[in-house]
């Protein structure tokens, strides 16, 4: 028999308000949306995008409100960064949404079984996102986003990377993939350097329910900003890894 | 376009741009010098410079799947002679 009084009982409660949001709320209140983007908009990838920042905004909104022991501390001129680069450390699930949520023109590297996801694949796929590897059926997406790139950041859009490549709360960063950094090389990008922590203590990789139960601050921190003279000192890919290897330990 | 002038301007390209060190013509890009898909995009280009022309997006996609510096000379002279006919 489920005890009412249990503290995992009021767990079980969020969580399933959560994802019932996040699945019913997407259908209720985005999915028109989505679909008027999807056939009138001029520019798909940028509405969806801006869809996607809406819709995770009213999910953390939504979370916010729910788990109030847990605290929230962003740095704000996360908010007001383009034409970059954006590496952040990768401890929960949560992360991607949260800095989807500060940003609305943005792109992001997925895990390419994501995109075979119905309706998550297709809202990925429309916002312009890229896949992690080149399976078969995702080569010519990922050659084409990445071949766009540079004329997207340069309008202003940001692509948000994890270099860990996966979730890593052992306190400290992972070895980082090189992909980030030889794609801001080949964009002659800005890298900015979020340090995000403690996500991890509210939704924890591994377990199914949001844990509403301990006091906890999350922060979002903008620790470094890496602006290569590209044209004349250009920088090599593994010294670019080093100045953000740099930034996480200092900052 | 002789397979040599190819070589060599693929070998400069992957010293000086992609940091490549002695590379051998039939190293495994990917295991021995750290080569990704990234990288083969931004080789495409350099690739459609030495071509001077645009790649199809079939003719991309048959790059995914180079693994060596031989690969990419016979990729060359395959597209290069396709082109000519």
């Amino acid at each position: 028999m489920v005890n009412i009084f249990s503290p995992m009982f009021f767990d079980f409660i969020v969580t399933a308000v959560l994802w019932f949001y996040f699945i019913g709320g997407f259908f209720l209140f985005f999915l028109l949306f989505y679909l008027l983007a999807y056939t009138l908009s001029r520019n798909r990838e940028l509405s969806f995008q801006y869809l996607n920042h809406l819709f995770y905004k009213s999910f953390l909104r939504l979370t916010k409100l729910l788990v109030p022991k847990h605290s929230w501390q962003i740095d704000q001129d996360i908010t007001k960064i383009r034409s970059s680069v954006i590496v952040c450390n990768h401890v929960s699930y949560l992360d991607p949404l949260i800095i989807i949520s500060l940003l609305a023109h943005h792109k992001t590297i997925v895990k390419t079984r994501f995109f075979h996801m119905p309706v998550f694949g297709w809202l990925m796929k429309n916002a312009g996102y890229l896949p992690s590897s080149t399976d078969k059926k995702f080569t010519f997406l990922m050659i084409k986003q990445v071949e766009r790139m540079k004329e997207y950041l340069l309008k202003g859009g940001n692509l948000i990377i994890f270099p860990e490549g996966t979730r890593n709360n052992t306190g400290n960063t992972g070895e980082f993939n090189k992909g980030a950094f030889k794609i801001a090389r080949l964009c002659q990008a800005p890298i900015k350097v979020l340090r995000i922590c403690n996500s991890d203590k509210l939704f924890t990789p591994g377990k199914f329910l949001f844990n509403t139960r301990v006091r906890n601050k999350i922060t979002v921190e903008l620790i470094g900003s890496i602006e290569p003279d590209y044209l004349h000192a250009p920088p090599t890919v593994a010294e670019l890894r080093n100045l953000v290897q740099k930034a996480f330990a200092t900052g | 376009m002789q397979r040599e002038d190819i070589k060599r301007q693929i070998l400069t390209i992957l010293e000086d741009s992609f940091e490549f060190e002695n590379p051998g013509l039939n190293d495994n890009l990917r295991d021995e010098h750290g080569f990704d898909s990234i990288d083969a995009i931004e080789l495409l280009g350099e690739i459609e410079k030495i071509l001077g022309f645009s790649l199809t997006r079939a003719e991309k996609e048959k790059a995914m799947t180079i693994r060596t510096i031989n690969d990419i000379l016979d990729y060359i002279e395959v597209i290069a002679s396709e082109h000519s006919r």
